[in-house]
């Protein structure tokens, strides 16, 4: 009881876990406060999510000591984490999508008058948990019919719902907008003054640093540190996460600028983009910046012969594209990667290297023979370039960390050899490490003359890597700005509206 | 032996069971001669015998290799084989007159039309492929019974009709050697065909990456609708010609000419290996599952089983090979579908 005094919440004393081959957590010890954030951090692998799988109660074979609240406790079934007061909020939402709010908020605890449902109540207590979360949504709502942010938030409220003492969150915010991070942050400091322990896990430092009271940063299954958020510097957390000291993030080279490539005029989609035009040259890479639901992805489709233009026009060098299939963009040179990497991007039960020659099976067979052995070489050459974990090209996807499975999706593209490539999100919850990858490969595509067009609610990235921004508000192109002027600032100012130029492109 | 995961990193473990598959064929095998050396049944171990085993093996066979594709793009299964093979065989009866060769065309035509249908359907307008086969199955049915008024036809065989009524015999009687029968011919031929059309032709990495993520396919730039109307279009031939079969055998067009051959192609192709999630699996594994199939009816039959109880044993082994199958992908991590 001892501990219970200086308010410990959670200990995990020297717990390892093993997986065949590897140790996952090796020989590490955490704690947390009550009433403390404590933001855990490290690259993917580094067993973060191990670690907080353990807890969860996933796995009955851990050594080590787990106490919660100075007791210690057997977490061998993810019942008995969840009587222990363990709440876990996953990057992936566990929701059932045909099924109401109400239903999945109260799922196993529906209130009831007898032998049938208490609708009214059930109703009120959704509503109550909603509100906790800041959601104000008819309860009867199926989750299909909501939006991605607010399932997320609908998710946490779910899990507030069992009244954890220990909340566990995975990248809470990397399906949420500004405004809902904000609110998200504003809730979590709520759950902290009722103290609350809740252990933050993000790649996004700068989160980290307004939310978090310590951090632990963990690399190769071991704990590197762990200190108050007060004493460490951003550029200090990544070289332990990344184990090496990380020069300037941003490196520009020269550039050589060609002729203009793609030419968009007066493209339209009704309900999603209008008028959209803009000229993308040889070489260049033009960000495209706004919020989420400004259109972006939506142009990307429509660009990459998913999806049809209402009106407008598209060419390349000099010519009018009108692709109906993604087939047909693609025989022209206009590759599109997209944003949902698990659903669309990737085969996830395949190989690497069949992944990598999706885009191009046509291309390595002759007649209508595929020829695996054509494809080999520029498998190993793109997994080579991507440094992608482990070098294997015959490694099912699924079973590579998510950093690797991006690059795999880059390589994919990489591997059709594009004229234009888009790029929806290229690195969104990926670690340090793949994203410093995958930036100096869109770079160096760039300087082989490659125009990329890149979609990012990742401002540094934008700004790092960005020739030139065109800023996307609610369906319209609002604003341009230069490599000089735009700043991770500015560009939030103009993606939000605050910087006048409205309506003109 | 090529296997559909050559490209795969567990190209060893699917050898095993594609392997295994024969094994279970062996030991069926054994069984039998094991009740015949006891005296349980009689007549196992004869040449006619394993030839029946043969001839029957190579029906479910036919249908079951171009059912695989369905299966391997994931679209589980076409519930339409059994009018399929029902129709073209009256169709062809029916036009023997005009000859044997303009006869066949007409039936493959019609077995092309049914395919390339349901793979619009499915593959282009995203219907329930299990739903909409079963739909096309009954009008099918209906059809039939409206054009033929509910009667069984046979032969023409009046003037020139002899010849083409007698080619059209030989299809199920032809034997080279006196032994082996045109179908298990045919049913090789297809075999070596499916298997090279599967792993090594661009039409079969597409089918592939289209059965284990449709989507991820689609934005990989593969016009899946193609891939999965092709599918349809290659099992209905496969349909057509064992329809075309057993009507020989028969030398009568009737409604329930092909009744059972889904569920028995359905039943080949999980024993053989064939994932029902799709992108998994390989036509020689089929192949051995046709002939667990043909060896198994054969085994039931000589122990005076009936045909009722025989499809009840073959619905409880297609419930056990899918439940085992689906516990060894959890077990293993890999079922995301």
């Amino acid at each position: 009881m001892e501990e219970r005094e200086i308010g410990l919440a959670l200990e995990m004393k020297r717990v390892s876990k093993r997986f065949p081959g590897t140790i996952a957590v090796d020989d590490v010890s955490f704690e947390v406060y009550a009433g403390e954030v404590h933001a855990l951090v490290g690259e993917n692998g580094a067993g973060k999510s191990t670690l907080m799988k353990m807890l969860a109660g996933s796995f009955d074979d851990y050594t080590g000591q787990i106490c919660i609240n100075g007791k210690e406790v057997k977490l061998h079934s993810p019942t008995q984490a969840k009587k222990y007061g363990i709440g876990m909020i996953y990057q992936e939402l566990s929701l059932a999508r045909p099924i109401s709010i109400i239903e999945n908020l109260l799922a196993g605890r529906l209130p009831r008058k007898g032998p049938l449902l208490d609708k009214a109540r059930a109703r009120s207590q959704a509503k109550g948990l909603l509100a906790h979360v800041g959601l104000d949504l008819d309860p009867e709502l199926p989750i299909e019919d909501i939006s991605q942010h607010e399932a997320q938030l609908v998710e946490i409220a779910k899990v507030l719902g069992n009244g954890p003492c220990i909340l566990v969150m995975d990248e809470p915010t990397s399906a949420l907008s500004r405004e809902e991070v904000e609110r998200l942050f504003q809730i979590i400091v709520q759950l902290k003054n009722r103290g609350i322990a809740v252990v933050y896990i993000s790649h996004h430092l700068p989160e980290i640093f307004r939310i978090a009271d310590r951090v632990t940063v963990m690399r190769d299954g071991k704990k590197i540190a762990t200190k108050p958020i007060g004493e460490v510097t951003r550029e200090e957390i990544v070289q332990m996460m990344v184990g090496r000291s990380v020069k300037e993030f941003y490196k520009r080279d020269e550039r050589k600028i060609g002729e203009t490539r793609l030419k968009v005029s007066g493209l339209s989609r009704f309900g999603f983009f209008h008028d959209v035009s803009f000229e993308a040259r040889r070489g260049e890479t033009l960000g495209i910046c706004g919020l989420s639901g400004a259109g972006r992805s939506e142009l990307a489709k429509v660009l990459a012969g998913l999806d049809r233009a209402d009106e407008g026009r598209i060419e390349l060098d000099g010519a009018e594209v009108r692709s109906g299939t993604m087939a047909d963009a693609l025989s022209r040179g206009i590759a599109y990667l997209t944003e949902d990497r698990k659903h669309e991007g990737l085969a996830l039960r395949l190989t690497v290297g069949e992944n990598i020659m999706a885009p191009i099976v046509d291309r390595l067979s002759s007649g209508s023979v595929f020829s695996k052995a054509k494809g080999a070489p520029l498998a190993a050459e793109l997994i080579g370039e991507l440094d992608i974990y482990p070098p294997d090209p015959e490694r099912t996807v699924g079973n590579l960390s998510g950093g690797n499975q991006q690059k795999v999706l880059l390589a994919k593209w990489l591997a059709s050899k594009p004229k234009v490539l888009i790029l929806d999100e290229p690195t969104r919850g990926v670690d340090i490490g793949a994203k410093m990858t995958i930036h100096s490969s869109i770079e160096k595509l760039a300087r082989e003359g490659c125009t990329v067009l890149l979609i990012s609610s990742d401002l540094p990235e934008l700004v790092g890597l960005s020739d030139r921004v065109m800023i996307m508000r609610k369906g319209h192109f609002t604003r341009e700005m230069g490599f000089g002027e735009c700043s991770e600032e500015s560009l939030l100012l103009a993606a939000n509206g605050a910087l006048g130029a409205e309506g003109g492109a | 032996m090529a296997d559909d995961r050559s490209l795969g990193s567990s190209s060893v473990g699917r050898l095993v069971s594609a392997a295994g598959v024969y094994g279970i064929a062996a030991l069926f095998l054994a069984v039998g001669a094991l009740l015949q050396a006891t005296g349980i049944i009689r007549g196992f171990l004869t040449i006619q015998n394993m030839l029946n085993i043969v001839d029957a093996a190579a029906l479910v066979g036919i249908v079951a290799v171009g059912m695989a594709f369905v299966t391997y793009s994931g679209h589980f299964a076409d519930m339409s084989v059994p009018t399929t093979m029902g129709f073209t065989g009256y169709v062809c009866i029916e036009l023997l007159r005009y000859g044997f060769i303009p006869a066949v065309i007409v039936a493959l035509a019609i077995g092309l039309l049914i395919g390339l249908m349901n793979g619009f359907v499915v593959g282009k307008l995203k219907a329930n492929p299990i739903i909409w086969t079963l739909a096309v199955n009954y009008v099918t049915m209906g059809v039939i019974r409206l054009i033929w008024v509910n009667k069984q036809i046979y032969p023409d065989m009046r003037g020139s009709g002899q010849k083409a009524v007698e080619l059209f015999d030989n299809i199920y009687r032809l034997r080279f050697f006196n032994l082996i029968g045109l179908p298990v011919v045919m049913l090789l031929v297809l075999v070596v065909a499916g298997q090279f059309v599967m792993t090594k032709t661009s039409f079969g990495v597409k089918l592939k990456l289209t059965g284990s993520s449709l989507r991820a396919a689609k934005f990989s730039g593969i016009s899946v609708e193609r891939v999965i109307t092709t599918a349809f279009v290659l099992t209905a031939l496969t349909a057509t010609i064992a329809g075309l079969a057993v009507t020989s055998l028969s030398r009568v067009g009737a409604w329930y000419n092909g009744a059972g051959y889904d569920f028995k192609a359905v039943t080949a192709i999980v024993i053989g290996g064939m994932t029902l999630a799709g992108g998994r699996g390989s036509i020689l594994g089929v192949l051995g599952g046709s002939l667990i199939i043909g060896l198994l009816n054969n085994v039931l039959t000589l122990l005076g089983v009936g045909t009722f109880s025989q499809d009840m044993i073959r619905g409880a082994i297609f419930i056990v090979v899918v439940g085992i199958n689906a516990k060894s992908l959890r077990s293993l991590g890999r079922d995301d579908a």
